[in-house]
């Protein structure tokens, strides 16, 4: 799962990456609205969370820009203005949540799972495969009856091939997925995490799908 | 406390008695001239007319007792008697013989005026009591002064309820003011005041106008002083929930010393906001001093030393300004020359240079301050003055605040800053401030 993250505050750039890195998601941070642009356009991101105080273009000029272009990725503004009207523009505008600084880590996490959740077209909190169970709010994961301690990253790898039923995924895709721009990937970085998973899970957990790449075992 | 309204009508009834009396006076005295001649002559005309009836048989005329209704005493003299005969009996005898004419004298203890005719042997003495001028003079000026001494009660009252009409606009002021509340700064209303009355509506409208600027521009450095304390009280709190959920002693550290560094920001914004509500003009309270730039400038740049051998940041400072003295205040310009020095420490990469260069330019002290840094694009060099500014270059701790303080100090000292492109690429900063004008006009 890959957020954009647009921040012109480092420190709380810094710290909101962090906070998301932690929570298993690949964050990419820009600085300002025009390089927020030019990596929508380049990346499937599953969340943007964005500030909208930016130098070069305003958020908001930013998030009209993309519902224009009909780019339906979830939106999370954070931003300072609190107004009720400030609220209204900014929603009306096409943001999916709303988040006024100075705001919890927890919350901005909270939010970005619901989005992210609504986006993938499910209501219930909790993914269901099978007999795989995943809870994306306490990222505990549940195979056969039986609660089993997965890391950050195989923990994103489980949650993005279970994000549709039926979902197949290529190695690439995956590693976009996982990773952020800034974090060096080894090439078979994503075969590891799958072997890793396995091991932990059985074999039958991820199926290969030849030539096309990885899904989840039905059933 | 002293009324407008009472002291007008009492001053205004007191003319009005005063210039009632007066003219009473006036009217008794020029009154008491007229009657004295028309009775003088009244007086002539009856011994004349006595001395027409030819001689007088004294014997045939019998004196009368006193009839206060005789206007006139009639006294006549014949050698051929030893008394004389008198109109009517007044007093105890006769009235002396005077010589022929006017005079006044005094006859059983009052105070007459006689006229005296010989013809032939016989004296005519006609006389009068002066008393009888003074009551027709007193009278013809008391005519005049009672309808004044009746009108007063009534032009009291009139007065009464005159001023107070007169006065009623200030009250309407009064009330206006009274009513609003100490925020409503909307002008009290001035239409169709009586001239005396407007200056004041004006000038208090005129104040009341300045100080809904002052409030206004109060009112927004708070909001924009609050505004931008959410930015680092954000930081600070995604900085303390990192630390809180941080796994292991290094990971913990870094959180920890992130936290530091986002105290320090906010320490440093709250200070600087109280620097600038510090410099508001109006705060502006100390008397201006004479303050050598050259002097207050190298202490600026020792200060700066320390930051600048940690960042491996050269310093330089050369002063040729000769002691150049500006007018104003010294704490101000040092917070000027700091943060603009101070900047351009921080900026500037490791390795680079920073110097500062102090010199006199005609009727200006003119301080350069040029750093290796990254500069400021120039479409970013106007608003960089602007409160809470920050440049896109600029990097993540500044508060936006330190040239808007720079450009605040210059203007009170009435001076420029200007951006330009240092030689070298970085920034130059060019403070210019007017010369002491009595050390200026030395120099010409």
């Amino acid at each position: 799962m890959r957020i954009l993250l647009v921040e012109d505050d480092s420190m709380i750039g810094e710290s909101v990456s962090e906070g998301l890195k932690a929570e298993g998601y690949a964050v990419d941070w820009v600085r300002d609205g025009q390089e927020a642009e030019v990596s929508i356009a380049a990346t499937p991101y599953s969340l943007v969370v964005l500030d909208l105080g930016l130098p070069r273009r305003d958020g908001i000029d930013v998030l009209k820009g993309l519902r224009e272009r009909h780019v339906d990725v979830p939106v999370l503004v954070m931003t300072a203005r609190d107004t009720v009207r400030d609220r209204i523009k900014g929603l009306d505008a096409g943001a999916d949540d709303y988040l006024v600084k100075p705001f919890d880590l927890d919350e901005l996490t909270a939010r970005a799972r619901a989005l992210i959740r609504r986006a993938a077209g499910r209501s219930e909190p909790v993914i269901e495969r099978g007999a795989l169970i995943i809870n994306p709010a306490t990222r505990e994961v549940t195979w056969q009856g039986t609660a089993v301690a997965l890391s950050a990253r195989e923990y994103a790898l489980l949650a993005a091939l279970a994000e549709r039923p039926g979902l197949v995924l290529s190695r690439a895709q995956l590693e976009e997925k996982l990773y952020g721009w800034n974090e060096s990937v080894g090439s078979n970085a994503v075969e590891v995490h799958i072997h890793n998973v396995r091991k932990k899970l059985g074999d039958g957990v991820i199926r290969n799908v030849r030539g096309l790449g990885y899904t989840l075992a039905s059933e | 406390m002293t009324s407008i309204r009472r002291w007008l009508l009492a001053a205004l009834l007191a003319a009005l008695a005063v210039a009632g009396l007066a003219a009473a006076a006036a009217t008794y005295f020029s009154a008491r001239d007229e009657v004295d001649t028309l009775l003088d002559e009244e007086l002539r005309q009856v011994a004349l007319s006595l001395r027409d009836h030819a001689v007088l048989d004294l014997r045939r005329l019998e004196s009368v007792a006193a009839n206060p209704d005789q206007r006139v005493l009639v006294q006549i003299w014949d050698p051929a008697f030893d008394r004389p005969y008198v109109s009517r009996i007044v007093g105890d005898g006769p009235m002396p013989r005077t010589e022929e004419g006017y005079v006044t004298l005094v006859h059983a203890g009052r105070s007459w005026r006689a006229f005296a005719l010989y013809t032939g042997r016989q004296l005519i003495q006609v006389a009068q009591p002066t008393a009888l001028r003074t009551e027709l003079a007193a009278r013809t000026a008391w005519r005049l002064l009672m309808p004044v001494l009746v009108l007063l009660p009534f032009l009291g009252l009139a007065g009464w309820w005159i001023v107070g009409r007169g006065l009623a606009p200030l009250g309407r002021i009064t009330s206006a003011v009274k009513e609003r509340s100490p925020t409503a700064l909307t002008p009290v209303p001035s239409d169709g005041l009586p001239q005396e009355i407007r200056p004041l509506a004006d000038s208090l409208n005129d104040l009341l106008a300045r100080l809904d600027q002052s409030f206004s521009l109060q009112r927004r450095f708070a909001a924009d002083a609050a505004h931008e304390l959410r930015t680092p009280l954000t930081a600070l709190n995604l900085q303390v929930q990192l630390a809180e959920r941080a796994q292991g002693d290094e990971d913990r550290a870094r959180a920890f010393e992130r936290l530091r560094q986002g105290i320090r920001r906010a320490t440093r914004l709250v200070q600087q906001l109280l620097t600038m509500a510090r410099l508001d003009p109006d705060a502006a309270a100390a008397p201006p001093a004479a303050v050598e730039v050259g002097t207050l400038v190298s202490s600026v740049v020792d200060e700066a030393r320390t930051t600048a051998r940690e960042r491996s940041v050269e310093l330089a400072c050369r002063d040729t300004s000769g002691g150049a003295t500006v007018s104003g205040s010294e704490d101000a310009l040092r917070i000027l020359f700091n943060n603009v020095v101070d900047n351009a420490v921080r900026y500037t990469p490791p390795g680079g240079r920073v110097s500062v260069a102090c010199q006199r330019d005609g009727d200006n002290v003119q301080v350069a301050i040029e750093d290796t840094g990254p500069g400021i694009p120039e479409e970013e060099r106007d608003r960089v003055f602007d409160r809470f500014y920050r440049g896109r270059s600029a990097a993540g701790s500044g508060t936006g605040l330190g040239l808007a303080i720079v450009s605040q100090v210059a203007e009170m000292h009435r001076g420029r800053v200007a951006l330009e492109t240092a030689p070298a690429g970085g920034l130059r900063v060019l403070v210019r401030l007017p010369v002491l004008a009595a050390e200026s006009a030395s120099t010409h």
